[in-house]
């Protein structure tokens, strides 16, 4: 599903800093995998990259069987709005919004019909058990509610992997649980890939494998 | 589209109070815009009238001094206009002269008629000048004629106030009743109704025979036809002169043996400032206008840095660079055109609301816009918003979506 060859990144600057070192990596069709490492070690950057959101120098990334290298933004946005659910630790809902509105809005990017889109987005809340709370905006939720609207925002384009940066990271120990919980079925139910970058060991305990990288390089 | 409008209306009104103050410049400017050129077209429309109306193309000639020697005259000879002149000045300039006339004003006298008596004064005046004197609605009876002119005939017009002061209880009866004035006999012919007209028509020859002043016109009065420039007024003015030139014995370039005052052309010079008028309203306009597009490019510049995080969630998740962009534009024309209507609405309302207010006052005269004008102005400004969007989108779309994440 995913296959990193060689892949480099240096930021630019008065002293160019090599973030990745030559990252090989694999992740097979249904794997629930975890990329952890210490802050600086370059983790974010690669979710960046497997997330379409940068670019990268030199190597190859393969995604679902495409090669994503040097697209056009407009190229970009596709192939993240089709092929990738981001979950963020922040959650990014758009704040006036209601819950159902924001599951619905990458469908509203693909020119989806109205009445579709939020019967679709409506499926995604019914399965994270938030039904009830489709017409309420982001601030009248909780941490754990929120969690699971953006998980469902991620689902409802039925993406090829689900990318989930520091996913428990703003939610207190029994919320993490759940959310955790949340992946780990949907992975087992119906065997969606999932990258999930944190720091925590608790949370990498529960994936299939852990990546560890550090200063640029899996180790 | 339904969903892009959609889309818009949920982003305005989750930002009302920029949305309020973004549409307040734009409406603000087109109603001072609308507002400003309606006085100006106002002031415009009053002047031209009076300017082209028959009563003000005219030259006023008076009689002067001659300050040349000429044909054996010497210099500092007086210059008495004749009856003479009238017929020979409308025989020489058929063209571009439709008649001359002249007036003699404010006579004091006794007027008597019954028991009712005052001093008041009688005016002079040949038969158009009742005719094109602006202030005169409708006259009850009949007005002065050629025939009374000819006959010196003793017929008198009278303000409707007078003859309800002379013949009361009601003066449009007093028609066929007589007025003593000064001593003699007059046939009140007719009665006119105006708002402030007080003048006591009578023959200019009546009148001349009255004073005693029989051959000597102080003034006259050149009414002028067919003519459409400021040249064409001045040489009409160069050959009145030299034809009395002829008739009196002055050198033609003598310009004090004759005072002319050219009524015509000085108002067609008079529009010429009007036009200025109006060019320094416009300007004063579109930078009015302008100040409204800069509060626009303004706020939606700070909207957008404000957003910054939510374009970045819409990029995120798929939205292409076009939609971000087309969304910005869309939502800063649709507050221009929404609230360019309203400007245009209330500026519309009060141009017609002083129209209303200025109805009888003759200074300003149809205060108002015309509709494409103002639908004109409402596209520049639509153009303009749409214009104040698109810089802050393509910076906003400079930052990348993961930047634009991180920015809490």
């Amino acid at each position: 599903m995913i296959k990193l060859r060689d892949v480099n990144k240096t930021y630019p600057g008065a002293v160019p800093l090599h973030v990745l070192k030559g990252i090989n990596l694999d992740v097979e069709r249904g794997e629930l995998v975890s990329i952890m490492g210490a802050s600086g070690s370059g983790k974010s950057t690669l979710l960046n990259i497997l997330g379409i959101l940068d670019n990268y120098d030199s190597g190859e990334y393969w995604l679902d069987g495409t090669l994503i290298k040097n697209l056009s933004e407009n190229k970009a946005a596709e192939y993240r709005n089709r092929m990738i659910g981001f979950v963020f630790q922040s959650f990014n809902l758009i704040n006036y919004k209601n819950a159902l509105e924001n599951v619905a809005l990458p469908l509203f990017y693909q020119g989806v019909s109205r009445r579709k889109r939020n019967q679709l987005a409506m499926e995604q809340l019914e399965r994270m058990g938030l039904a009830d709370r489709a017409h309420h905006l982001p601030g009248e939720l909780s941490g754990g509610q929120k969690q699971r609207v953006a998980i469902a925002r991620a689902l409802i384009t039925r993406p090829s992997i689900i990318l989930a940066d520091e996913p428990t990271g703003a939610l207190d120990s029994r919320t993490s649980k759940d959310v955790m919980e949340v992946f780990k079925q949907l992975n087992r139910n119906e065997g969606m890939t999932i990258v999930i970058v944190t720091h925590d060991p608790g949370v990498g305990e529960q994936t299939d494998r852990i990546i560890r990288i550090s200063d640029g390089v899996i180790a | 589209m339904f969903d892009l409008v959609n889309e818009i209306l949920q982003t305005l009104q989750h930002n009302k109070l920029r949305t309020a103050l973004t549409g307040f410049a734009v409406a603000w400017g087109i109603f001072m815009l609308i507002v400003l050129l309606g006085m100006g077209n106002g002031v415009t429309n009053s002047f031209r009238e009076e300017v082209t109306s028959p009563g003000s193309q005219k030259i006023s000639i008076w009689g002067g001094r001659t300050s040349k020697p000429y044909h054996g005259y010497r210099e500092g000879r007086n210059i008495d206009l004749k009856n003479a002149d009238i017929k020979r000045l409308e025989e020489d300039n058929p063209e571009f002269i439709s008649e001359v006339n002249s007036s003699i004003y404010g006579v004091q006298v006794k007027m008597t008629a019954g028991t009712h008596s005052r001093t008041a004064s009688y005016t002079g005046v040949f038969p158009s000048q009742i005719t094109n004197a602006g202030n005169i609605d409708k006259v009850h009876g009949r007005s002065i004629n050629d025939k009374d002119m000819a006959t010196r005939a003793k017929v008198v017009v009278l303000p409707q106030k007078y003859a309800d002061e002379f013949f009361p209880p009601d003066g449009l009866k007093a028609v066929g009743k007589r007025l003593n004035i000064g001593g003699l006999s007059f046939l009140v012919v007719g009665v006119y109704e105006s708002s402030w007209g007080r003048d006591i028509y009578v023959p200019y020859t009546t009148a001349q025979m009255l004073t005693g002043n029989k051959d000597n016109p102080g003034s006259l009065q050149v009414m002028l036809q067919n003519l459409s420039t400021v040249e064409e007024g001045n040489d009409a003015e160069t050959k009145i002169r030299h034809a009395l030139s002829e008739a009196h014995d002055f050198d033609p370039e003598d310009d004090s043996a004759l005072w002319v005052w050219n009524q015509f052309s000085q108002g067609l010079q008079g529009l010429k400032a009007m036009d200025i008028l109006n060019i320094s309203i416009w300007i004063l306009g579109l930078l009015t206008l302008l100040s409204g597009v800069v509060g626009i490019s303004n706020i939606m510049f700070v909207s957008v840095k404000e957003r910054t995080h939510e374009i970045g969630i819409r990029r995120a998740i798929g939205a292409k660079p076009r939609s971000i962009l087309i969304q910005i534009i869309a939502e800063s024309v649709a507050i221009t055109t929404l609230f360019g209507y309203i400007g245009i609405v209330f500026g519309t309302a009060v141009t017609q609301f002083l129209d209303y207010i200025f109805r009888d006052a003759n200074f300003i005269k149809n205060p108002t816009v015309n509709l494409s004008l103002a639908l004109q102005v409402t596209v520049v400004l639509i153009v303009a918003g749409a214009l104040a969007g698109l810089f802050p989108a393509l910076k906003s779309l400079k930052v990348k979506p993961v930047e634009a994440l991180r920015d809490e």
